[in-house]
């Protein structure tokens, strides 16, 4: 139920930093392109039906893959635009239900700095973010927990702040409102939040979500722990043996840790990973989540 | 400079849609906002029409009422005028709300306790089932468990209630012509649409009580909001005009009666064996064994015991008990044939090769766990067509009862067949068969959508014939989406829809005979 690419998608986890992300506090050069490819592996056997953990023996361990594309330029030193796109798969390990894939959300982003202070040994900078993700295929958001997705179309406003200290560490911290659409199912009729209501569409909450983060940032190498919380401010608790539903009420707290290494050579290639584990939940998956992927520098500026 | 004005272009767009989209209203509408009702033909003689329950109209005895002119009267009519001088704007939203069909609204309601009701109880840590216990409904699990059954007949049980009460009011208002407070006085004003429909009793109140009584009793979890709604439609009948103190009393009084009446045939319907024993499931296995057969499995896991598999014993409406066994289907191929060997592969093709619309069309009809359930998807479908038919409140209970009680019929035969046959689940027979919503904890053969539909499309086609081919071809996509969903084989779902259709052929005849067409 718990859709990892979903909140990449918002750009929830910190741990898809890339060169520089959503949520962290770093920028691209101007006339840069960062590109590349992420894999992610987030499973889980336990999950929690509203406020109560519990196995489910129908779905075993449910495991979310997903291969996702991932772009940053550099409009400026000030403005970057980023983007992503994932291919997902959800598999349950037990019981009969069909596994589902399918092209997800591209997201694209806008982040702006508006605010850099620079000290001799430290900095200290802000950010605003918007960013909006949009369905890119007709897979169904009516499936949990193996939808590959909400089906909604999300506008986020982040606020993310950012201090450099000693020349080599690095606090972050990072928030957002995100406006979610209705989103629409193949039935005619369904129950939630004590109500039957005969209509296809549904009402969506939307979330609210902050992460935060210290680390290493230096020579290339950036390491970091982190934790997040994401709260879904409204919708319905998963009730006893009922199926997970669009607009339940998905809250999560996870903590994680993540290294990124800019290889000697060839230049300009970076490798990420990452590992992020969930602490608490509410109608969402206990899930550990695996990330690993590549990524490439261009220097559009430069002349060769 | 350049780019920073080309930035900040692209900044006021994105910022501009994006608070465009925001500043859109995400509140929805329920979908099926019935408009008022006037209704086309007042049906004076439906007091005539052939009693289900009842042994005749007059068999609870509603006391005549007083004059017009009496002080009693006239003293219920100043109160109705009082009230009305004191209308806030949420009364009058709630007189709209009922004006829009009491039968309808019922209806409505009861489809929603359905899908609240219609949770399975979560196995315990020793991969046992606790069962629903009706005298502690508030327990885990619930009481009910309102699954397609469950669910058939408690609609059947309280359309048919509601038509028999409203027969019986409807004699009694012909009996004695007591006109409604705005056509006795001229400071009444009326605030639902006007007819030529006595008052005396209130039909209004007549449904609140059959309601009150048959809810509470399938769903005793939820009284108090079944005495709320049923207080509603009341005060709604009062404010609105339409009815005085006494027509109301004399409804509650003539409603309640009927509820017992209906109920003493609801206690003696075999609904409590149901449920069956261990002793029970096992006799269906080993009998399916001693045939050559392989028996069904729940696919649940824990393996649960299957849903209700005494429900084929429960008394139908226009079927008796012979008629459920002669109309019988013949058998499945055997478990051991070639043919069922092609109707695996057929099955596995279509889990192999889901398409997006194929996958619409099984998420359209599953109607599993926290939905109304099928019976409930076509009171859903019918509800429209019949308040666009603007039927008095008799016919509509009419039209509600002919298609639940062809729906309960079709919950007993097709339950009877499938415990009969005892046949196993396409997964179970090919596990590697995957299925594109949840299995059914009962035996496959045949298939209860193709039934419940087949019967549902008859009934509502004989009702309204100008929409025939849509009824038949929802029919159809319902029975086959069982296919697509890798849940039915082929055998399943065409011999259940033909079964479907006898079935609904039994209550059609009925209506041809009962005096309302």
């Amino acid at each position: 139920m718990i859709k990892l690419l979903r909140n990449l998608l918002m750009g929830l986890l910190p741990l898809t930093s890339m060169g520089q992300t959503v949520t962290d506090g770093l920028m691209m050069a101007k006339n840069d392109l960062c590109t590349g490819v992420m894999y992610t592996r987030d499973h889980w056997s336990e999950y929690w039906e509203g406020e109560l953990k519990r196995k489910n023996d129908n779905i075993g361990k449910l495991t979310t893959q997903s291969l996702m594309w991932v772009g940053a330029y550099g409009l400026s030193t000030k403005v970057n635009l980023i983007a992503m796109l994932p291919y997902v798969k959800t598999e349950a390990s037990q019981g009969t239900l069909h596994h589902m894939e399918g092209i997800q959300d591209l997201t694209l982003a806008v982040k702006y700095n508006f605010f850099r202070h620079n000290m001799e040994k430290s900095s200290f900078r802000t950010f605003a973010t918007l960013a909006v993700s949009t369905p890119l295929s007709d897979y169904t958001p009516d499936y949990f927990p193996l939808s590959v997705g909400t089906g909604t179309t999300n506008i986020s406003y982040r606020a993310t702040a950012f201090y450099k200290f000693a020349n080599m560490f690095f606090a972050n911290a990072t928030g957002a409102y995100t406006w979610r659409s209705n989103t629409t199912l193949d039935r005619p009729a369904y129950y939630t939040n004590d109500n039957l209501y005969l209509t296809d569409e549904v009402k969506m909450p939307n979330v609210f979500d902050y992460a935060v983060s210290i680390g290493y940032l230096r020579n290339g190498l950036q390491a970091e722990i982190n934790y997040m919380q994401q709260n879904t401010l409204g919708g319905s608790d998963i009730r006893r043996q009922d199926m997970p539903f669009v607009s339940n009420r998905m809250n999560f707290s996870k903590v994680g840790a993540l290294v990124m290494y800019y290889l000697p050579k060839p230049k300009g290639l970076a490798l990420r990973g990452s590992y992020t584990t969930t602490v608490a939940g509410r109608n969402v998956g206990q899930s550990n989540t695996f990330m690993g992927g590549a990524l490439y520098t261009i220097h559009f500026s430069k002349k060769p | 400079m350049k780019t920073l004005n080309y930035l900040s272009y692209i900044f006021l767009f994105v910022f501009s849609s994006a608070m465009l989209i925001v500043s859109c209203d995400k509140d929805i509408s329920n979908g099926e906002d019935f408009t008022p009702i006037k209704p086309s033909n007042i049906d004076a003689d439906a007091g005539t029409w052939d009693m289900i329950v009842l042994t005749s109209p007059d068999q609870i005895v509603v006391p005549a009422p007083v004059d017009t002119q009496t002080d009693a009267y006239k003293a219920e009519l100043a109160a109705v005028e009082d009230l009305q001088k004191k209308l806030t704007k949420e009364k009058r939203d709630i007189i709209k709300y009922w004006s829009g069909g009491g039968v309808l609204r019922w209806n409505q309601f009861l489809r929603e306790l359905v899908a609240r009701y219609n949770l399975p109880p979560a196995p315990l840590a020793d991969g046992s089932y606790p069962a629903p216990d009706a005298e502690n409904p508030f327990a885990d699990p619930n009481f009910p468990f309102a699954n397609p059954p469950y669910a058939a007949r408690a609609y059947s049980y309280v359309s048919v209630a509601q038509y028999e009460a409203l027969k019986s009011a409807w004699h009694y208002k012909f009996l004695y012509n007591r006109p409604a407070p705005y056509k006795v006085s001229g400071s009444v004003k009326s605030l639902m649409p006007e007819t030529d429909i006595p008052a005396y009793p209130s039909e209004d109140a007549v449904l609140s009580a059959v309601s009150v009584e048959m809810l509470k009793a399938l769903f005793p979890a939820a009284i108090e909001e079944i005495t709320l709604k049923a207080a509603e439609q009341r005060n709604a009948a009062l404010w609105s005009g339409k009815a005085t103190a006494s027509d109301i009393s004399a409804g509650v009084a003539l409603g309640k009666a009927v509820a017992a009446q209906v109920m003493l045939r609801a206690g003696a319907d075999g609904m409590r064996n149901a449920v069956g024993t261990k002793a029970d499931w096992k006799k269906f296995a080993d009998d399916c064994i001693s045939k050559g057969e392989t028996p069904w499995i729940s696919r649940d896991l824990p393996i649960r015991p299957p849903m209700l598999p005494l429900f084929g014993k429960v008394r139908a409406w226009n079927m008796t008990e012979q008629d459920i066994v002669k109309e019988r289907p013949t058998p499945p191929p055997s478990t051991s044939s070639e043919e069922m060997k092609k109707e695996v592969s057929e099955v596995k093709w279509y889990a192999d090769n889901v398409t997006r619309d194929r996958l619409a069309i099984v998420h359209k009809w599953a109607d599993g766990v926290g939905t109304y359930t099928p019976p409930g998807h076509w009171n859903d479908i019918a509800a429209e067509y019949i308040h666009d038919a603007n039927y008095s409140e008799v016919r509509t209970a009419r039209a509600f009862a002919l298609l639940n009680t062809a729906l309960h019929d079709a919950a007993v035969g097709c339950w009877e067949v499938k415990f009969y046959y005892f046949n196993p689940r396409p997964s179970q027979v090919d596990p590697s068969i995957k299925t594109c919503t949840g299995v059914p904890n009962f035996p496959a053969f045949t298939s209860g959508h193709s039934t419940f539909s087949g019967s549902a499309a008859t009934v509502l086609s004989h009702l309204f014939p100008e929409h025939s081919e849509y009824f038949e071809k929802e029919a159809a996509e319902a029975s086959v989406s069982r296919l697509y969903a890798g849940i039915h084989f082929r055998a399943d779902i065409e011999m259940g829809m033909k079964h479907g259709k006898v079935i609904g052929g039994y209550t059609v005849s009925y209506a041809l005979a009962d005096g309302a067409e």
